[in-house]
């Protein structure tokens, strides 16, 4: 088997899969957000509106949720540069028949894997409120391009994040400064077309904001007319943020 | 590559202004058990890294079995193998899914993979710690787990950092006879240590390294002999001995004098002429009225030619 997929596999089997306790938080939580919380709101918040099609707000924050696993998968992964470093195992396999190339794109393809799995989880999860929708190819494409372009950025992210940061507690403390304004200042929880200017300026340059829309519009079938130019700036967005977690991986240290 | 798997040409490495490798030249023959000893810092995991091609060097160059460990790297790796000094495995994984995920990494078949596992785990005791995760093993079985691991793959070549740290003896004897079995089935080995029981036991040659500089490279018995014949004179006295040590300094044809660490154990002074430095220490100890619990001469030892030659003239010594 190729050296790049015996990468992924490792990933996967030590890193990803391993951690059960997180697999299960990452099902529990979104299960809470969209059958607790999502009822709960809906109950102030009974219809709402978007690109002319009117649905329940549960169904509204179901996608954002859903988008967020990415995020979550993200994290985990970001992880498991951090323990590889710390645990010395990131310096054994680029002593063995690997490169750093393939070792940073087995990390992302691991993340991507693990958050298109997470998404069909919470899809199958969230399914007693998807009833009676019905996607089109095109719905598809925007469903798998939100999935693939938010764990491009989310992967790439906290990858750079973790070459950078020498202790634990900083790792954590990095995330949790940097994801909990990520998932408020977006699309996820709300629309933005009414919330204060300021928030909704943030709100415009985070990619979570257009993973969750592209999602959204694929699943529900609103197709707004900026959609497709939020297409083109999470590419971008995730792109540029790829190119940094390559540059900066090459300054990780053996 | 000629009858040598390592070339190492005036090989450098500097971290700004410190230097931890200086220009250091050697070669391994195939086959051989080749040691690298110094003290803590003098390089040896450093020269390691960088003929692993983790390191760039600064100078100098460096080829392993044939190919060059800057340009070549991607064709140097799949033939080595490596042991290193810091804590390397699997958190998440049992021992055997450690050894295991590890074959599969060397892409080595399924059915070789479990036969080697079976080996493995006899040979390094692991046998009943099989099913259980890295965190709950001892020190000494991680460290066991770590070496075994690198024998799931067949590489022409294995650098072993300091393997035995943290080992009991016994699981020392076994991982060194261990690694002389894979010699002789074919595989040459690069041996780091600063035990030099463990490099007299493995080792067919060594080279002494500190402060980034080789400073001897050959068979044990040659440097030794090299060592000019300075034979080592132990003395050993009971209480009242003030003074004493003023007056072994004062002494002609003495080369070094080290100072016991521990109250029990002799002083050591190095003498090229021993016979003519023991008839004064003699005559020292006449004159003073001290008792002698121990005084003999002996042959220097590997401990005691490392000693002499990594040891800065500083407290302990003359």
């Amino acid at each position: 088997m190729n050296s790049f997929f015996r990468l992924v596999y490792r990933d996967l089997k030590a890193g990803i899969w391993s951690t059960k306790s997180m697999i299960a938080m990452q099902l529990v939580t979104p299960l809470f957000y969209i059958f607790v919380a999502g009822f709960a709101y809906s109950a102030v918040i009974s219809k709402m509106t978007i690109g002319g099609r009117t649905v329940s707000y549960v169904l509204y924050l179901a996608p954002g949720i859903i988008v967020m696993q990415i995020m979550f998968a993200a994290i985990i992964a970001g992880a498991m540069l951090w323990i590889d470093k710390r645990l010395a195992m990131f310096a054994q396999i680029l002593m063995g028949p690997f490169s750093r190339w393939q070792y940073i794109l087995s990390k992302v393809v691991s993340i991507m894997l693990q958050g298109m799995l997470n998404a069909s989880l919470v899809f199958l999860i969230a399914s007693p409120i998807l009833v009676g929708l019905s996607v089109s190819p095109l719905g598809l494409a925007y469903i798998v391009g939100s999935l693939v372009l938010g764990s491009l950025f989310f992967g790439s992210l906290t990858l750079a994040i973790s070459v950078f940061i020498k202790s634990n507690e900083s790792f954590n403390a990095m995330l949790n400064i940097l994801f909990t304004p990520l998932m408020f200042l977006s699309s996820v929880y709300y629309p933005l077309q009414n919330a204060p200017l300021a928030i909704r300026a943030v709100s415009l340059a985070n990619p979570l904001t257009y993973a969750a829309d592209m999602l959204r519009a694929g699943l529900l079938g609103v197709y707004v007319p900026y959609l497709f130019l939020e297409v083109i700036v999470l590419a971008v967005e995730s792109s540029a943020v790829f190119v940094v977690a390559t540059i900066a991986f090459r300054r990780v240290k053996t | 590559m000629a009858g040598y798997c390592v070339e190492a040409t005036d090989l450098t490495k500097n971290y700004g202004k410190v230097v931890a490798v200086d220009h250091v030249s050697f070669k391994v023959r195939i086959g051989e058990i080749f040691g690298f000893l110094g003290p803590n810092g003098a390089g040896k995991t450093t020269t390691i890294k960088m003929l692993t091609t983790l390191l760039r060097p600064t100078g100098g160059s460096a080829s392993v079995l044939g190919f060059d460990v800057v340009s070549e790297g991607g064709r140097v790796r799949p033939h080595i193998g490596v042991v290193q000094q810091e804590p390397s495995y699997e958190t998440s994984l049992s021992v055997e899914a450690n050894l295991d995920l590890y074959g599969f990494l060397w892409d080595v078949p399924r059915k070789e993979r479990r036969e080697k596992i079976e080996l493995l785990l006899d040979k390094f005791g692991l046998r009943d710690v099989r099913k259980t995760d890295p965190p709950e093993l001892s020190m000494g079985q991680r460290r066991r787990l770590q070496v075994a691991r690198e024998f799931m793959h067949d590489c022409q070549l294995m650098f072993l950092d300091e393997p035995t740290t943290g080992l009991d003896p016994q699981a020392r004897r076994i991982t060194l006879d261990f690694v002389r079995e894979k010699v002789e089935s074919g595989t040459t080995v690069f041996f780091t240590t600063h035990i030099m029981e463990e490099a007299e036991y493995i080792c067919d040659r060594i080279a002494i390294i500190n402060n980034g500089k080789i400073l001897a490279l050959d068979t044990i018995d040659n440097i030794k002999r090299e060592f000019g014949g300075v034979s080592v004179i132990h003395l050993r006295v009971a209480d009242g001995k003030e003074g004493l040590n003023q007056k072994l300094e004062k002494l002609s044809g003495v080369e070094r004098i080290v100072y016991p660490p521990q109250k029990d154990e002799p002083l050591k002074v190095y003498a090229k002429d021993a016979d003519a430095v023991l008839s004064q220490i003699i005559d020292i100890i006449t004159s003073s009225g001290l008792h002698v619990e121990e005084l003999r001469i002996k042959e220097p030892s590997l401990d005691d030619v490392f000693i002499q030659m990594t040891s800065s003239k500083g407290e302990q010594s003359k």
